[in-house]
């Protein structure tokens, strides 16, 4: 059981950096929420999350390769700490103990 | 293609912070061109990370843990700094401890009785909302509450063989029920009380402590109270000390139904879903049937008022402690005021050594806004412990005042708790956390505002001409405070010195009553007689006399010189012949009452040179025809003058001259109580106890109750102008001494920071004398500054004081002058330490000082 509580937004972006990988950073990021779950997001509410979970230790960030694309701008990639994961896979435990034997 | 606003980006990179601003704009711009433009898109994202970056969270929260130990490691680091800012903190906050709780007990505190916010109080403008008989006449109609019936009188109490004053709550047999006030002991009374022949009581938890021991045996013990015997129920909780503080009741009786011809103040509880309105409308109601049945009865006109149970100010209270409340928060606000600037020049000191470390910090990238932070979380820090040490010195500030507070002339005051409870501790949590932002604002400033270059070099930049400037508006405060303080000294010298119109040294009395309230009538004349022929007769005493009252009269009467005339309302006296003589009151007109009964049909009458003068202006009032006794006609008498007594005082000494009447106890002696005045011949405490012993001898069945010199009575009217004078004393003490250490800490920095300049002038042949006058002059100049805004600040303010300087002009100039030479003697004083150690400076060693 995870001691970290995570809200549902917090699981969202996880699991997308986690499905990224070596891709995860802010662009693909925002894209893959969009694509699965559905839901537009500001950059913003994106980075104030990360910003969270780093300060948690949930993810680790550091900057990397400017493209032309981005104006010469640098990006910041994210990855996931074992403890993220840890918090993720205690979170998706919870749920299938809620859902266990239940059908809607 | 079109490009991503320019403005947005720049307005990302000036709020957001140059790295994160990077990164959003980079995504945003890979984004921008895929998806074929959109400025308000773009803008969109743009705002969302600026009002992410505004929040609340992201500004304070992240790091403010490591602002809080840093600044905790820095004042472990530098303890005597801290200490002197947080004692200077503490001192102030004290003071605002015993404010708020003075206020909390005026304005806020609930009964102590569970659900206390549903508890209202039922009564009139300025009056209470029905009489006693009226209450049980109305109390079974009330749909919407239930309500008691509260009365407060004093009594003697008996218990066995003793007997004693005792404050009792005469209440209606439904108190506990409504108020559910819990017992210590035993248990409230109930309804059933009305009916048994010897009802409980409910005696106070303090009563129980001080006059029982504390024994549990208590319970059942027969008293005796109104001249009826009961038990004793039950004990109540210590903190319920009565229904209407700051009274402080010894004893609850439930009263029957016809006991009493008095008003009472109601009390109710609101049942849950109740509101303050709906019962507003019903007792509205109520009082319309009242009024139609009695439509002659003026009391039943004024407006019903419906209000919760909260602290204790009323219309007639708020005369009383209004203009004091005024007066002390102005006085603790100031002391706070020169508190915070006190510890802000202690920390613009400290911003001054630290700034090369600022200088090397800001160079390498800490933002103004994260060492803003910093120096708030110091301020904060030093707050919290202020305000720690402040609760504990307010707590016993308060509890020193409630020792204080029986000296008061109501006994009614001296339940006004002035504990610390939860309501306190949010006045003062607000009070330090805004200490902490005014003080620690200057060094912030300073710290963000002072260029890098010479700071990493090394140059000390002096910020002594700002902390001057404090210093200077702290001596500005501390001389209003301190000419206050010495208007009010002064004002209390003078009303001293008032001439009361009687003589009270060498007088004391006793009030004797008779049992059950009965009237002194002639059948009690003989009595009276003897007690004073035996008064006499006592060892030490020169005479004795009657009166129906002493020093201070309350309580007017209607007085007019015919039918038709305008009535004044006057205080009276009724006097035995002899009074006038015993009390140094001069017959200025008219010979004095006859020595034996008066053979009149119409009652003889004395009024004083007041009450003559407005009567009958310009004519002799001797002979005159006077109506006096009740303000209605039915209820006055008339009575021909036959004396003029000369003014006296009569309520307060600071009063201006009042109308008076005497009335001979030959004539009229049908008089509640009677004082038994005795004038002795050395000091009249001595004469006390005998007096009393001579009244239980040969004084029958007679009660007797309060007892003093009457120089003591005279002394006690002078109380709110001594509270308030030394008050005020004890707080522009404080706010001298505030001042002084900011003078002081001043002076000293300056004279650390000059070393270097004085070991030059040493070396160059400066005598210590001249170096000591330099250091002094540094310190009198902030005095004189100060002293000159202070006087101007004080010309403004002393008008304030008006209505509490009993004549004396606001601007005495004994007071200015007074408060400004001690101002100038307090900082020689302060300067004169650091000019002493800076001509112990060793020339050598200051040359190579830095």
């Amino acid at each position: 059981m995870s001691a970290i509580y995570l809200g549902e937004f917090e699981q969202i972006v996880l699991l997308a950096v986690l499905r990224l990988g070596e891709k995860a950073y802010g662009v693909p990021i925002r894209a893959e929420i969009e694509n699965r779950a559905g839901r537009k997001v500001t950059v913003g509410a994106l980075y104030a999350t990360l910003d969270r979970l780093e300060a948690k230790g949930l993810v680790h960030s550091w900057f990397a390769d400017a493209t032309p694309q981005r104006g010469g701008r640098s990006k910041r990639y994210f990855k996931l700490l074992p403890a993220g994961v840890e918090a993720l896979s205690g979170s998706k435990a919870v749920f299938e103990r809620m859902w266990e034997g239940l059908h809607v | 293609m079109s490009e991503p606003p320019k403005f947005a980006e720049w307005l990302l990179r000036r709020l957001v912070g140059r790295r994160d601003a990077d990164i959003v704009a980079g995504d945003l711009r890979e984004t921008f061109d895929p998806r074929g433009g959109g400025r308000l898109w773009y803008w969109w994202q743009a705002l969302s990370c600026m009002a992410v970056r505004f929040s609340l969270y992201r500004r304070s929260l992240p790091g403010i843990g490591t602002d809080f130990s840093r600044a905790v490691r820095r004042i472990r680091r530098n303890p005597g700094y801290a200490m002197t800012a947080m004692l200077c903190l503490a001192l102030a906050l004290g003071v605002n401890t015993t404010l708020f709780s003075f206020l909390d007990s005026l304005y806020f505190r609930r009964l102590p009785v569970p659900e206390a916010d549903r508890i209202v109080q039922i009564r009139r403008q300025n009056a209470p909302f029905c009489s006693w008989q009226e209450y049980f006449a109305i109390r079974n109609d009330l749909h919407s509450v239930q309500a008691a019936a509260v009365l407060i009188f004093f009594d003697s109490m008996e218990v066995g063989r003793t007997n004693f004053d005792a404050n009792v709550e005469g209440v209606s047999s439904n108190f506990g029920q409504v108020l559910h006030p819990g017992a210590a002991l035993g248990s409230w009374f109930g309804p059933e009380s009305e009916s048994q022949a010897e009802p409980s009581v409910v005696i106070s938890y303090r009563l129980w402590k001080t006059r029982f021991a504390g024994d549990p045996s208590v319970l059942g013990k027969q008293v005796r109270i109104l001249d009826q015997d009961f038990r004793i129920g039950g004990v109540a909780l210590p903190e319920f000390t009565s229904t209407l503080p700051p009274f402080m009741a010894d004893v609850w009786v439930p009263l029957r139904p016809p006991a009493y011809p008095a008003h009472a103040t109601l009390i109710a509880r609101m049942p849950p879903g109740t509101t303050v309105a709906e019962v507003t409308a019903e007792m509205r109601v109520v009082s319309a049937v009242m009024r139609a049945s009695d439509p002659g009865n003026e009391e039943l006109a004024s407006p019903v008022l419906v209000r919760p149970h909260v602290g204790f100010m009323s219309d007639s209270r708020n005369a009383f402690f209004g203009p004091i409340v005024t007066l002390l928060s102005a006085v603790s606000g100031m002391v706070l005021l020169i508190a915070c600037v006190n510890v802000a020049n202690l920390l613009l000191s400290r911003a001054a050594v630290r700034q090369r470390e600022i200088a090397i910090r800001r160079s390498l990238g800490a933002s103004r806004a994260r060492l803003f932070r910093e120096t708030l979380a110091e301020g904060l820090v030093l707050a919290g412990g202020g305000l720690a040490m402040g609760v504990f010195f307010g707590d016993w500030t308060g509890r020193a005042l409630e020792l204080l507070l029986p000296s008061l002339p109501m006994a009614l005051y001296r339940g006004l708790h002035l504990g610390v409870d939860w309501q306190v501790m949010k006045f003062l949590t607000a009070a330090g956390v805004l200490c902490a932002v005014l003080f620690s604002l200057p060094p912030a400033l300073a710290n963000g505002r002072r260029a890098l270059n010479p700071a990493l070099k090394g140059d000390s930049v002096r910020n002594s001409r700002q902390r001057e400037v404090y210093s200077i508006v702290q001596v500005a405060l501390s001389l209003t405070l301190l000419i206050a303080t010495g208007l009010l000294l002064r004002a209390l010298d003078r009303v001293q010195h008032i001439d009361a119109g009687f003589a009270f040294d060498h007088r004391a009395y006793v009030f004797l009553s008779r049992p059950k309230r009965e009237a002194f009538t002639q059948a009690t004349a003989p009595l009276v007689s003897i007690l004073i022929e035996q008064a006499r007769e006592l060892p030490g005493v020169e005479d004795a006399t009657f009166a129906e009252n002493v020093y201070p009269f309350a309580g007017a009467r209607c007085a007019a010189a015919a039918r038709e005339s305008r009535q004044e309302h006057v205080y009276t006296n009724t006097v035995h012949p002899n009074y006038f003589e015993v009390m140094g009151i001069p017959i200025v007109r008219g010979r004095g009452f006859a020595r034996t009964g008066s053979s009149a049909d119409v009652p003889h009458v004395i009024v004083n040179q007041t009450l003559a003068r407005t009567l009958w202006p310009n004519e002799d009032p001797i002979g005159k025809t006077i109506r006096f006794g009740g303000c209605r006609e039915a209820g006055s008498t008339t009575g021909s003058i036959v004396a003029v007594a000369r003014d006296a005082k009569y309520g307060s000494l600071d009063e201006s001259p009042q109308p008076f009447y005497y009335l001979s106890d030959n004539e009229d002696p049908d008089v509640g109580s009677l004082a038994l005045i005795i004038r002795t011949a050395g000091d009249p405490h001595q004469w006390i106890k005998p007096l009393i012993d001579l009244v239980r001898r040969g004084g029958g069945d007679l009660r007797f109750s309060e007892s003093e010199a009457l120089g003591d009575a005279v002394a006690r009217s002078l109380w709110q102008v001594k509270w308030r004078a030394s008050l005020l004393a004890a707080l522009g003490l404080l706010a001298i001494v505030l001042a002084a250490i900011g003078v002081y800490g001043v002076v000293a920095c300056s004279v650390a920071q000059r070393t270097r300049e004085i070991g030059v002038r040493m070396a160059l042949g400066a005598v210590p004398l001249d170096v000591q006058w330099l250091v002094l002059a540094h310190g009198l100049r902030i005095t004189a500054i100060g002293i000159a805004v202070g006087l101007l600040l004080s010309a403004f303010t002393v008008r304030l004081l008006r209505g509490f300087l009993y004549g004396l002009s606001p601007f005495d100039p004994v007071a200015f002058a007074a408060a400004s030479l001690a101002w100038i003697a307090i900082a020689i004083f302060a300067s004169w330490y650091p000019a002493r150690r800076a001509t112990r400076v060793d020339p050598m060693t200051a040359l190579n000082y830095e």
